[in-house]
Formats: structure tokens, C-alpha cells, sequence
């Protein structure tokens, strides 16, 4: 807006003050009403789904599956989007560069549209943006929620699986690997990488063992409490993956 | 004065105006609360405009919700689950108080996704309400991390592991990600520290930082009022008043009886005179 419009702005809004109604109680009843509705759906909800308590905490399990609360599930989606499958898809996109983005345009709003037109079917380019995010966000949220949890119970359907491969097999399964990990389509998506075919990688069991006791990349929880025993059979199992075991 | 003095008063009654004017005389609160309750807005506010209040509605309710849970959580690793399953479990009404706290965080989120979209679809961040809305972007920031620092709290498997999770995405970003991450964690690893670091962060970090933003937010909406809704009639009837008014200048200005040919088409085609047919 350029002066002109930003004076001829002030001077309407005075105008329609002058010709408004006081705050108390047009508005106010307005506002108390919402309220008193929102709140009582808050204590219905409360009352109607009780909360519940999950297993405690035990750090030396890694039996879990890492679900933010549904409120992230748009940002973890992205981590299934941008999970480093070549150099166009680094995993930094999903953890920095797109959140980052998205909170920077959303603080610069008012500063990258400064046109004077208030009525939505007149900004076209802002009604086109704010339904493309509203879509974006329900869509990732969506895929969110309907990603599937517990997976993997049954067993993984690999071939040649020798007795090291077996415990290691076991140990992937039983401490929510695929949760974040797809082996031969068992398994979630993402967010961590497709490991069907890890074993192509031709690294040793020794490199595997240590890998998981430290992953690079940040994102994926160390586990450093498997005994050195089960470090082989888990590195076996994954340095066969995709080679002796498919 | 005197005209309305028409009788003794109430010595009681007189106490009691006499301690609101000493006040009021000191801080003018009175007349503030006056102000602000009885000052104009536009005539017209849709039902939208009440999403920011209920917002503020839901911080207070969780505000106080939050306070009765934390006089009986412990936050500390050993007995946080279990001082949760107390609170849920025997606590009278407490697993109404920790529910209405965890569903509120929700309706929360919600509703002020809600009122972010009203205000954008009504272009009520425009000048001059600019600075509203960036508080206003930093409060929605601020309310989700209440969301992600409040899951761990509860202690049990699957929120441990999502903020760990969050708390290595947030180490893998580039420079000072390492830094504040190590700050989160209290330290290089999860540990007995990290809850209750977060339980501070969670109840006295953000929740200053909210109230300290929705008291910017709304002295800067008290200050440049609310903004009218852009289909308001009044407005509608301005916009008509001034195209009337622009068509009239545009008529006037050419002279009588002739119409120049417009540049490019005009939105009302002209009658067209069917000559040759005559
Ligand atoms: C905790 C979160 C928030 C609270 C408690 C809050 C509170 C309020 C209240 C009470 C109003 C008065 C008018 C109304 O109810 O619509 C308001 C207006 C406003 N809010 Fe918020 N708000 C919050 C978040 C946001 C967010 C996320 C944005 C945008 C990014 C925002 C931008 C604005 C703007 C620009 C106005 C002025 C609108 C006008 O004058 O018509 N607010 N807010």
C-alpha cells in the first residue's frame, strides 16, 4: 500500500468506528459465546474419550514407534518425502530447509502482500496460496495419521535366513526398526531410508554394528545397549540384506 | 456532583467508591477498563472474529488445568509415569483435569490454525495491523512447542522416542542445531535431566513467553481496533458510492454528445447502432 491508500485506509476505518457499536456487549457476547462452546467441546472430549497412559519409558528398549502428537504429523511426513534417497532429496530439506521456510513466509505475510484489496475473491494470488497450504497441510496430515503402526509382527518375508540372520532379523523387529524402516515391503515408508537392498553396500558386520550405535545424519536414535553378540547377528542381518538374504 | 448527591450514602458503599477512586485516580484503570469496554468497533464483525478470544479462552483454560496437574506430577525420571497414572487413576477428577489439559492442547492448535486463516482470508493483516500478525505468527510457533515439550512429560515409550526423534532433528541442524540441542537435552545424551528441563521449558519458559506475546497482540488490536470485515455492507455501499462517483467524473469529463472509442474493451458493451440494415 502506498501512502495515499494507507491514509485513505485510516480514514475509512474512522469512519466505520464512528458508525460502529461499543465493544461491550456486541462483541463480547460474540466472543463469550465461542468460548463457552469451545471449552465445553474440550471437557466433552475429555469426559467422552478418556486419556490414556501408554507403557513408561525404558530407554535400554527401543520397542517403540516414534508418533509426534497428530499437530506434527505434516513435518514427519516430510521426513518420509526427503530421506536422502539421491543428492535432490537430502534429509536436511525435511529437518531444516522446508520447516524453516515455511516459518519465515509465514512470520513475512504481511510484508510480501501489501496490496490494499481486502476482499478475497479480489486477491486471487492469496486465495490460491491459502488453499494450496490448507490442502497441503490435510493432506500430509492425513498421511500422517492413516500411516500404518505396529508393522512387521508377522515376521519378514526373506529367504536364507541362517541362524545369525534369524537373531538378527529378530532384534530388527523387536526394537521398532520398521517403524521408520521398509525391509522387502514390510515396514513403514519412512521416515528412514529403504534398507531391502543394504547389503549391495558390501560393508562388513562390524561396520553395521557400529553404524546403529552412532547413525550419522542425527535423525535416527542411537541404540547402544544391545550386547556385543547381538551387535554381530543384527550387523550380519544387515550387510546380507538384499545379497543373502532376499 | 452535588446535583446528584440527593441523599446520605451508605457508609459502606461510600468506603467502597472512595477505594476505587483512590485507585483510579493512581493508575486509571477505571478509566482504561472503561475504555476499552465501551469503545467503538465497526458495526459489523462476523462470527470469525471471536476464534482470537476463544484462543485466549483456551491458553487460560490450560493455563489453570496445567497447574493442578503440576501439583501432582513429578517430573523426574523415576516417578514422572507414575505420578501421571496417579493423577489419571486416582486423583479425584484428576483424569478429567488431564484430559481436558491434553484435549485443549488440540482444540488449541486448532482453533488458532483457525483464526489465522480468518485473518488471512479477511486481509486483516494489512496495513496497519502488520506487526499483529507477525505476534501473532510467533504465539502459533510458541503453541506448538507447548505441544512438543508437554508430550514428553508424560513419560511413556512413544512420546520418549518421538522427542527424541524431534530433539535429533533439531541436532542436525546446520551451526547452532549441535548447541541448542545439548541445551534441551541438558547435556550430550537423554538423561534424567532432560525432563526436567523440559518440564520448565514447558511450564515456565513458553508459557511467559505466550503471555507476554498475547499481552503485545492485544494492545496492538485494542490499539488500531479491529478491522472490519471486507464484505461489510457499510463498506459495500462505499465501494458502490465511490465507482458511481468515478463513472460520473469519467462521463463528465468528455464532452456532450460524444463518446470516445475506448482503449481496450469496455465491461458494458455499448448499444451498437445497426446502420446499414435501415
Ligand atoms: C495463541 C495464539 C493467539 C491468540 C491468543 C490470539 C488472540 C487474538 C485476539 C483476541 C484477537 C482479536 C480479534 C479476533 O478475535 O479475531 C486477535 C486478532 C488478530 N490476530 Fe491473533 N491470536 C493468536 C494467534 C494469531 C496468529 C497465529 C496470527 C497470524 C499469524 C494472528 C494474527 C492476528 C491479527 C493480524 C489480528 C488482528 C485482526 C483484526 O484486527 O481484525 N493471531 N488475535
Amino acid at each position: 500500500m502506498n501512502r495515499g491508500q494507507q491514509e485513505y485506509y485510516k480514514r475509512d476505518y474512522a469512519q466505520a468506528k464512528l458508525e460502529g457499536k461499543p465493544f461491550f456487549p456486541y462483541a463480547v457476547y460474540k466472543d463469550l459465546l465461542i468460548a463457552t462452546l469451545a471449552i465445553g467441546l474440550v471437557i466433552g472430549m475429555a469426559i467422552w474419550h478418556r486419556v490414556e497412559i501408554g507403557e513408561p519409558v525404558n530407554p535400554a528398549s527401543t520397542d517403540f514407534v516414534p508418533r509426534p502428537e497428530w499437530y506434527f504429523f505434516f513435518l514427519f511426513e516430510l521426513l518420509k518425502i526427503f530421506k536422502g534417497q539421491n543428492v535432490f532429496m537430502p534429509v536436511i530439506m525435511a529437518t531444516f530447509i522446508v520447516p524453516n521456510i515455511l516459518m519465515v513466509l509465514l512470520i513475512a505475510t504481511p510484508f510480501i502482500d501489501r496490496g490494499p484489496e481486502r476482499r478475497i475473491q479480489k486477491r486471487p494470488i492469496a486465495l490460491f496460496t491459502g488453499i494450496a497450504v490448507i490442502a497441503f497441510l490435510a493432506y500430509m496430515t492425513h498421511l500422517g495419521a492413516s500411516s500404518n503402526e505396529g508393522v512387521g509382527s508377522e515376521g519378514l518375508p526373506l529367504t536364507g535366513l541362517d541362524e545369525k540372520g534369524q537373531a538378527g532379523a529378530d532384534l530388527f523387529l523387536a526394537n521398532g526398526c520398521t517403524a521408520c524402516h521398509n525391509v522387502a515391503g514390510v515396514g513403514a515408508p519412512g521416515p528412514g531410508p529403504n534398507l531391502t537392498n543394504l547389503g549391495s553396500q558390501g560393508q562388513t558386520p562390524q561396520y553395521w554394528g557400529e553404524f546403529i550405535q552412532d547413525p550419522p545424519g542425527g535423525v535416527m536414535p542411537s541404540f547402544t545397549t544391545f550386547t556385543p553378540q547381538q551387535y554381530d547377528e543384527i550387523g550380519t542381518f544387515l550387510a546380507g540384506l538384499g545379497t543373502t538374504y532376499k | 456532583m452535588a446535583t446528584t448527591d440527593i441523599g446520605p450514602k451508605n457508609p459502606a458503599v461510600k468506603a467502597g467508591e472512595a477505594a476505587f477512586d483512590y485507585v483510579d485516580k493512581r493508575t486509571g484503570v477505571k478509566t482504561g477498563a472503561k475504555w476499552f469496554m465501551f469503545r467503538n468497533i465497526p458495526a459489523e464483525t462476523s462470527w470469525f472474529q471471536t476464534l482470537g478470544f476463544t484462543a485466549m479462552a483456551l491458553f487460560g483454560m490450560q493455563a489453570i488445568t496445567g497447574i493442578i496437574l503440576a501439583m501432582y506430577y513429578k517430573p523426574d525420571p523415576n516417578s514422572a509415569f507414575q505420578s501421571v497414572e496417579v493423577i489419571t487413576n486416582e486423583v479425584t477428577w484428576g483424569w478429567l483435569v488431564r484430559g481436558m489439559h491434553k484435549w485443549g492442547a488440540s482444540a488449541m492448535i486448532v482453533v488458532v490454525f483457525l483464526h489465522l486463516g480468518r485473518v488471512f482470508f479477511f486481509g486483516s493483516y494489512k496495513y496497519p495491523r502488520e506487526l499483529t500478525w507477525v505476534t501473532g505468527a510467533i504465539l502459533l510457533i510458541m503453541t506448538m512447542f507447548m505441544g512438543l515439550t508437554g508430550y514428553l512429560l508424560v513419560w511413556d515409550q512413544k512420546a520418549y522416542w518421538a522427542t527424541v526423534v524431534a530433539v535429533n532433528i533439531t541436532a542436525s541442524a546446520p551451526i547452532i542445531g549441535p548447541y541448542i540441542a545439548d541445551i534441551l537435552r541438558a547435556g550430550p545424551e537423554f538423561g534424567p535431566e532432560t525432563l526436567s528441563r523440559f518440564y520448565s521449558i514447558h511450564m515456565l519458559v513458553i508459557p511467559g513467553g505466550m503471555a507476554t506475546f498475547i499481552g503485545l497482540h492485544l494492545f496492538l488490536i485494542s490499539k488500531l481496533g479491529i478491522a472490519e470485515p471486507p464484505y461489510s455492507k457499510r463498506r459495500m455501499a462505499v465501494e458502490r458510492a465511490e465507482e458511481e462517483a468515478r463513472r460520473a467524473a469519467e462521463n463528465e469529463r468528455l464532452p456532450y454528445g460524444r463518446r470516445e472509442v475506448p482503449a481496450v474493451a469496455p465491461a458494458t458493451p455499448e448499444p451498437q447502432k445497426v446502420e446499414g440494415a435501415s
